[in-house]
C-alpha cells in the first residue's frame, strides 16, 4: 500500500486544523467590515442582533449533531427532535413556557437514551438508526400537532427572549451562547470531555483504557436530544408558531457549522467553542448575502454549496488520491 | 461448533427471516382482508401506482446500499427534479425529453458518485448537499412555478395494458436489467465487493471511483426514470411533488428486502417485495382513515425495526 505521505507537514496541518474556526470567523467578519467597500450595503448593529438570533436559533442544534459527530456518530433524529421540541414548548408551555420546554427535554432525554442505548449495546450503525428515529419523531410530531402549524398565543414570552440588550443580544442569544460556554469549558477541562473526544478517535482504545464507552455513547445522544429540543423550543417560542416538519435546512445549517467550527466527520476532533464559531461564522455569512440582496434561491445553493464543499475537504481519500496525482506527475 | 452445526443454524436463521416476512405479510393480508374498498380493480391500480414510483427511486437505493454508501438522502429530490425537467423538454418531443432527462439523472448521480467512491466522502451529507443543490438550482430556472406540458404526446406512459400500468412494466424491466448487471456482470460484482469491504476493494486495485460513479449512475437512471412517471402521472410538475416521503419509502423498502445496511449484500427483486409491502401499507393506512402523522410513524417503527433485526441476525452470523 502507498504510504500516506502528506502535502503538507503534519504539525502544519494539524495547526491549521485547530485554527480553521477562527480562520473562517476572521475571513467573514473582514467581509462584512469591508461591506462598504464593494457594495452600496453597510453592517449595523441591528443586522448584527439579527445574524445572532439566527445562530441562537439554530445553534443548539449545531452543538447537539457536532458533539455526536465528536463521538464517531451521527445524529438524523436530532432534526426531527428540533421540530418536536418546539411543538411541544408550543402546545404545553401556554401558561409556563419553562414547563413546556421542560417536557420538550424528558422526550428528548427518552428519545436520545433509547437511540444511544440501542446503539451502545447492538453497536448497529447510527445513521440508519437515527434515520428510522427521525421518522417516527417526525411521525409523532404531525400527530401530535395533527399536521397543523400551532400558534403560541403568549406572545410576551418570545418578545421577552428577542429583547434586544447592550445592542446586539438578546436573553435568547445570551442563553444559548451561555450553553455553548459550558459546554466548551466541560469538553475542554473535565475527564469525561477528554473521555468523549478519546471514543471518537480509537473506540478500542478507549475502551481497553477503561473508558465506560457505552455510557459516553448513551450520554451523548441524551444531550444531543435535549439540546436539539431546547433549541427548537426557544425558537418556537420566539417565533410564537411550531411546524410539524422543519425540512431539512435546519440540519444543512448545523452539519455546515460544526464542520466549519473544526469537528471532523471522522470522529476525535472539535469542542464547544469550534462549534460556536463555527454557528456564528456561517450566520454572519448569510447576513452578508442577505445585506447584499442575494435572492432566498441563491442563499439555499449557496447552502448547499458550502456543505459539498466541507464534506469533500473532509473526505479521508481526498489527500490520498491528491498524492496519487502528484506522484504521478512527478514520475512524468 | 462443528460444520454441520453451524450450516444448521445458518439455515435456521435464513428461515426465521422468511417466517417473519411471511409473518408480516400474512397479518397485512388480514388487515387488507377487513379493510372495506381494498379488494377493487381501482384500488389495486393505486398500488401499483405507488409501488412504481416507490420502486423505480428504491432499485437505485438497493444499489446504493450494497455499495456501502448507505442511503441517498435526495433521490426522491433527485426523481422530482427530473420530473420537472422532463416536462420542460416535452417541448422537444417525447422522445428526446426522455433521453435526456434519463442522461440528466445520469449524470447527477455521477457526480456524487465520484465524490463519494474515489475520495470517500460521507454520502449522507454529499446527497443532502446535492439535494439542496437541485431544489435551488431548480427555483432559480422555474422561478418555483409548476410547470405543465406543452402537448399530450406523453400520454402512453399512463396507458394501462392489460390493466397494468406502463410504469409498471418498465420497473419490472429495470428489476430484471439490474438485477443481471449485479449478478453477472465485473462492475456487478465490484459493487458487492466496495460494499463487503472499501479496504479490500482498494487492496485489489479496483477503481473506487469508477464503481462508485456506476454506482450513482445507475440510482440516478432509476430516479429519473421515476421522474419520467412522476411527471407524466401528475400532468406537470413543481417541487411539491416531493412533499410526500418517496425517498423514505424507498429507504424502507430496501431495508425490509433485506439488504444489509453496511453494504456487500442484497438484491434488487427482495426489495420489489419491499416495495410491495410498502405500498399496501401506505394505501392500507389511507383507506382506514389514519393521518399522515400516523402513516409516517407505522414506516420509521416498521423501518427501524428492519434496521435493528438485519444488524443483530449479521451480528450472530459472524
Amino acid at each position: 500500500m502507498m504510504s500516506e505521505k502528506s502535502l503538507i507537514p503534519l504539525f502544519v496541518a494539524r495547526t491549521l486544523r485547530r485554527l480553521l474556526p477562527l480562520l473562517v470567523l476572521g475571513l467573514v467578519l473582514s467581509a462584512l467590515i469591508a461591506l462598504p467597500l464593494y457594495s452600496d450595503a453597510r453592517v449595523s448593529s441591528f443586522s448584527i442582533n439579527n445574524s445572532l438570533q439566527n445562530a441562537a436559533s439554530l445553534g443548539l442544534l449545531a452543538l447537539g449533531v457536532g458533539l455526536t459527530m465528536i463521538i464517531g456518530e451521527f445524529d438524523l433524529s436530532s432534526l426531527g427532535v428540533y421540530a418536536i421540541g418546539g411543538m411541544i414548548a408550543v402546545k404545553y408551555g401556554a401558561d409556563f413556557p419553562v414547563v413546556g420546554l421542560l417536557l420538550a427535554m424528558l422526550l428528548a432525554v427518552m428519545v436520545g437514551g433509547v437511540q444511544g442505548w440501542i446503539i451502545a449495546r447492538t453497536g448497529v450503525s447510527s445513521v440508519p438508526l437515527t434515520l428510522g428515529g427521525y421518522i417516527i419523531v417526525l411521525g409523532t410530531s404531525h400527530l401530535v400537532s395533527d399536521s397543523q402549524t400551532l400558534a403560541y398565543a403568549n406572545y410576551d414570552v418570545g418578545i421577552w427572549l428577542d429583547s434586544v440588550f447592550g445592542g446586539i443580544l438578546s436573553p435568547r442569544i445570551a442563553i444559548v451562547v451561555g450553553i455553548f460556554l459550558l459546554t466548551g469549558a466541560f469538553m475542554k477541562w473535565t475527564r469525561m470531555g477528554r473521555e468523549i473526544r478519546a471514543v471518537g478517535g480509537d473506540r478500542r482504545a478507549s475502551r481497553a483504557s477503561g473508558v465506560q464507552v457505552d455510557r459516553i455513547i448513551i450520554g451523548v445522544f441524551i444531550a444531543s436530544a435535549c439540546l436539539s429540543a431546547l433549541g427548537g423550543g426557544l425558537f418556537a417560542l420566539s417565533t410564537a408558531a411550531a411546524k410539524p416538519d422543519l425540512g431539512l435546512a435546519p440540519f444543512i445549517f448545523a452539519v455546515t457549522a460544526a464542520l466549519l467550527g473544526g469537528v471532523s466527520l471522522a470522529g476525535g476532533r472539535g469542542g464547544g467553542m469550534g462549534i460556536l464559531m463555527g454557528v456564528v461564522s456561517l450566520s454572519l455569512l448569510e447576513t452578508l448575502f442577505s445585506l447584499l440582496g442575494t435572492p432566498v434561491y441563491m442563499v439555499n445553493l449557496i447552502r448547499g454549496a458550502l456543505l459539498m464543499i466541507v464534506v469533500v475537504i473532509e473526505a479521508p481519500d481526498l489527500r490520498r488520491s491528491l498524492v496519487t496525482l502528484r506522484n504521478a506527475t512527478a514520475v512524468r | 461448533m462443528t460444520q454441520a452445526s453451524q450450516t444448521l443454524q445458518t439455515a435456521g436463521r435464513r428461515w426465521a427471516g422468511v417466517a417473519g416476512i411471511v409473518f408480516i405479510a400474512l397479518f397485512v393480508a388480514a388487515v387488507a382482508a377487513d379493510t372495506p374498498g381494498f379488494l377493487s380493480t381501482q384500488n389495486f391500480r393505486a398500488i401499483l401506482g405507488t409501488t412504481t414510483f416507490v420502486g423505480l427511486i428504491a432499485v437505485g437505493m438497493t444499489v446504493i446500499m450494497i455499495s456501502g454508501s448507505f442511503v441517498s438522502m435526495s433521490l426522491g429530490t433527485l426523481a422530482t427534479v427530473t420530473a420537472i425537467f422532463f416536462i420542460y423538454a416535452l417541448k422537444f418531443g417525447v422522445g428526446a425529453a426522455i433521453l435526456s432527462t434519463l442522461a440528466l439523472g445520469a449524470m447527477l448521480g455521477l457526480v456524487q458518485g465520484f465524490l463519494i467512491g474515489a475520495w470517500g466522502a460521507n454520502p449522507i451529507i454529499v446527497t443532502i448537499a446535492a439535494g439542496a443543490l437541485l431544489e435551488g438550482a431548480s427555483v432559480a430556472l422555474t422561478g418555483g412555478q409548476a410547470l405543465s406540458p406543452p402537448d399530450n404526446t406523453y400520454a402512453f406512459l399512463n396507458a394501462t395494458p392489460y390493466g397494468i400500468p406502463v410504469g409498471t412494466f418498465v420497473l419490472l424491466l429495470l428489476v430484471v436489467v439490474v438485477e443481471f448487471l449485479l449478478r453477472r456482470t465485473r462492475p456487478g460484482r465490484e459493487v458487492y465487493m466496495l460494499g463487503e469491504s472499501r479496504a479490500a476493494a482498494r487492496a485489489a486495485a479496483l477503481s473506487l471511483g469508477e464503481i462508485g460513479c456506476w454506482v450513482f449512475m445507475l440510482a440516478g437512471v432509476s430516479a429519473a426514470l421515476a421522474g419520467i412517471f412522476l411527471g407524466s402521472f401528475n400532468h406537470g410538475a413543481s417541487l411539491l411533488l416531493n412533499r410526500g416521503t418517496l425517498n423514505y419509502d424507498a429507504i424502507a423498502a430496501t431495508l425490509i428486502g433485506g439488504t444489509a445496511i453496511a453494504g456487500g449484500r442484497g438484491s434488487v427483486w427482495r426489495t420489489l417485495l419491499g416495495v410491495i409491502l410498502i405500498a399496501t401499507i401506505t394505501n392500507l393506512v389511507l383507506l382506514r382513515g389514519y393521518s399522515f402523522g400516523a402513516q409516517i410513524f407505522f414506516k420509521g417503527v416498521l423501518m427501524t425495526a428492519f434496521v435493528l433485526i438485519i444488524h443483530l441476525r449479521s451480528q450472530r452470523g459472524r
